[in-house]
């Protein structure tokens, strides 16, 4: 006997006439307790209506297989197999908006609840969160290193295809147009504007404290060395600053 | 005959009811109404066929309002409120807003509930829209006899949305009950337009349909069965316009997917807010509120319609949303637990 074969369903938990599931429950379990036990939980989910309102005002819901009622739907039943699949996929069609919480008549916010599930699904390094924030490794590597999100070096024809014609503007000698803009702050090519030393080391320190270099750690390996790498160079400029304004103090003083 | 009368605040079905109870039992009763004329939200309000009689409201509810002011043991207080008032049960003293000042046994308050004002509901186009209209509009089309039109241009709709639980079971405007009435007077509603006009489609948007009880053949089937009016499970994000047609917003939680159509009407379900006047009531009267703001019972099963001040009663929609059926058995009820009161005080007064 044959059956449907491809579903994300069975890809992902397994084939339901077979009797080993592909992901234990005990993993589905832990996957589940890891969402619930957040603290934003008990406020983002009171229960549901099954009203729609959610879904029917999403933006994603209109381009997307993703529906926020069946979301909270799925948390709400306790759904274990449900939510996972959910995770394998969905779940990144979400805008984050906040859309569905403004409106939602029990006062939920679905688009909270996706970002439960997206910071589970990087806690335990699912293929889906590492395909999803691939392509915005250099948007990563900028963002962690700098504090910036995008440099004006960053803007080109291979990655905004759809600015269309209007690319060939910004193609123009960037140094110069840069220097054009009156703050000096503001005349950087490689960051959005003059990053401080210091910033970026306490920077990197909030990074540190908040978990952000895990989750990083865990979705992409490689680019955590690079960051790394970066982090480490940039606290050494740092402490040899702090040694050289010591020296400057001392001749000062002698 | 020296019972003290009973004092009745508001002129609806329940206070109606109560009024006519008394005095089919001999006792006297005084009637204060806040507006000119009496009959409550069904004439006030001018709704059309009742559930579940089917009877003219004005002809069901008028006959209620003649029965009592054609009774000599009943005296009305037109656009009259109570001002002032103290005492104790069996021996109250209210002084009303035209001057007169009157001694009661007892007091029964049916002072109804508030529609809710769909504006309080921008995104669903009430007060933007001028096809954007309520459930006491299309009732006062029916009843008035001018026909379900669209405001904006008199014409006949070939579309109507129906949208239920408008101000109720919401959290974001801070009202979670249920209206109660509202899913059956729409799928009535929805009956009446097919009737008048053949050609319109009539569609339902639910969360869930309460047409409770014996309601649900004889609405919510007969509907669908008779009358073709269909039912879609969604609730809807949002009312907009394209200049011409309406455009309603919402997923078809049955199928999955978001779902936008165009209509020349849009009618909400409105549902019953507390009386606004509840928080004066309650401090005239010295009663307790329940959480949501309606008037708050004294218990569920000991004298019937207590509220949390004895001597004082509730009945009918003053209490929750209730239909007109139950609103007129609180009435009675209300009125037996008074009658017995000033009973019991008059009683005790004679063998003093
Ligand atoms: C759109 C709509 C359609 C409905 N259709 C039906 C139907 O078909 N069948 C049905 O069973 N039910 C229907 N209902 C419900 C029905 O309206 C109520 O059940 C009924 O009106 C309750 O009667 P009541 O006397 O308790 O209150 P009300 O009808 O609200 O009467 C209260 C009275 O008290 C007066 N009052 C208020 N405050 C004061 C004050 N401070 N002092 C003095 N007087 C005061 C008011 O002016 C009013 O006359 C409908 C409700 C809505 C919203
Ligand atoms: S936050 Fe996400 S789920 Fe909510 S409306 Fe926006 S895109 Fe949709
Ligand atoms: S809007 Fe709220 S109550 Fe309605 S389906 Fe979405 S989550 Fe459930
Ligand atoms: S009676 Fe029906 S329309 Fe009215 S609030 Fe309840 S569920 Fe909504």
């Amino acid at each position: 006997m044959s059956h449907a074969t491809g579903s994300r369903v069975q890809q992902h938990i397994g084939d339901p006439l077979s009797a080993e599931p592909a992901l234990p429950l005990t993993k589905l379990e832990e996957i589940f307790k890891d969402i619930q036990s957040d603290l934003r939980f008990d406020h983002e989910l009171n229960g549901c209506l099954n009203c729609g309102i959610c879904t029917a005002t999403c933006p994603a819901a209109h381009y997307y297989d993703f529906s926020p009622r069946e979301i909270v739907q799925l948390l709400w039943t306790e759904n274990l197999e449900g939510i996972y699949d959910a995770m394998q996929e969905k779940i990144w069609a979400c805008a984050q908006c906040y859309t569905c919480a403004a409106r939602c008549p029990f006062g939920n916010s679905p688009g909270g609840l996706v970002m439960l599930m997206r910071e589970t699904a990087i806690k335990h390094g699912m293929q889906s969160a590492k395909n999803v924030l691939r392509p915005f490794s250099r948007v990563m590597l900028k963002l962690i290193s700098t504090g910036n999100q995008l440099s004006p070096d960053m803007i080109n024809r291979d990655h905004f295809a759809d600015w269309g014609p209007n690319i060939s503007k910004i193609e123009a000698p960037l140094k110069l147009l840069r220097q054009a803009i009156p703050m000096p702050t503001l005349n950087t090519t490689a960051t959005a504007w003059e990053v401080n030393l210091k910033t970026s080391v306490e920077l990197y320190t909030i990074w540190e404290e908040t978990g952000v270099l895990k989750q990083l750690e865990t979705v992409d390996e490689n680019l955590f060395d690079v960051i790394s790498d970066i982090m480490d160079e940039k606290r050494e400029d740092w402490k040899d600053f702090l040694a050289d304004q010591e020296d400057e103090k001392d001749e000062k003083d002698d | 005959m020296n019972a003290k009368p009973v004092l009745i605040v508001g002129g609806g079905p329940s206070g109606l009811a109560a009024a006519r109870a008394l005095a089919d039992v001999g006792q006297r009763a005084i009637l204060v109404e806040k507006e000119p004329r009496l009959g409550g939200a069904p004439i006030l309000s001018g709704y059309a066929k009742l559930v579940p009689s089917g009877e003219w409201a004005k002809d069901a509810i008028g006959g209620m309002v003649s029965a009592v002011e054609g009774n000599s043991l009943v005296t009305v207080h037109r656009g009259c409120t109570v001002n002032e008032f103290d005492g104790k049960p069996g021996d109250f003293r209210a002084k009303l807003s035209n001057g007169v000042s009157v001694e009661a046994g007892a007091v029964i308050l049916c002072t109804g509930f508030t529609h809710f004002d769909s504006v309080n509901k921008p995104e669903w186009g009430f007060g933007t829209f001028p096809d954007v209209v309520t459930t006491t509009q299309v009732e006062q089309m029916i009843s008035s006899g001018q026909g379900v039109r669209c405001p904006s241009d008199g014409r006949k709709p070939q579309r109507v949305a129906i949208l239920l639980c408008v101000g109720s079971r919401d959290r974001q405007i801070g009202r979670e009950w249920c209206s109660k009435i509202c899913c059956t007077v729409s799928s009535n509603l929805a009956m009446e337009i097919r009737e008048e006009l053949p050609d319109c489609h009539v569609y339902i948007y639910y969360m869930d349909i309460r047409t409770f009880g014996l309601y649900e053949t004889k609405y919510y089937w007969k509907s669908q069965e008779e009358f073709k009016v269909k039912y879609i499970k969604a609730r809807i994000a949002e009312v907009t316009s394209n200049g011409e047609k309406l455009i309603v917003k919402g997923e078809d939680t049955l199928v999955k997917r978001p779902i936008t159509i165009p209509f020349d009407m849009v009618v909400h379900a409105i549902g019953m807010d507390p009386n606004v006047d509840n928080k004066t009531l309650a401090k005239t009267f010295g009663v307790g509120l329940e959480p949501h703001g309606f008037i708050g019972k004294g218990n569920s099963y000991d004298a019937l319609g207590a509220t949390t001040r004895a001597g004082i009663f509730v009945a009918g929609a003053a209490t929750g949303p209730e239909t007109i059926d139950d609103s007129i058995a609180q009435g009675n009820a209300a009125a037996m637990a008074a009658f017995a009161l000033v009973s019991q005080h008059a009683a005790r007064g004679v063998a003093a």
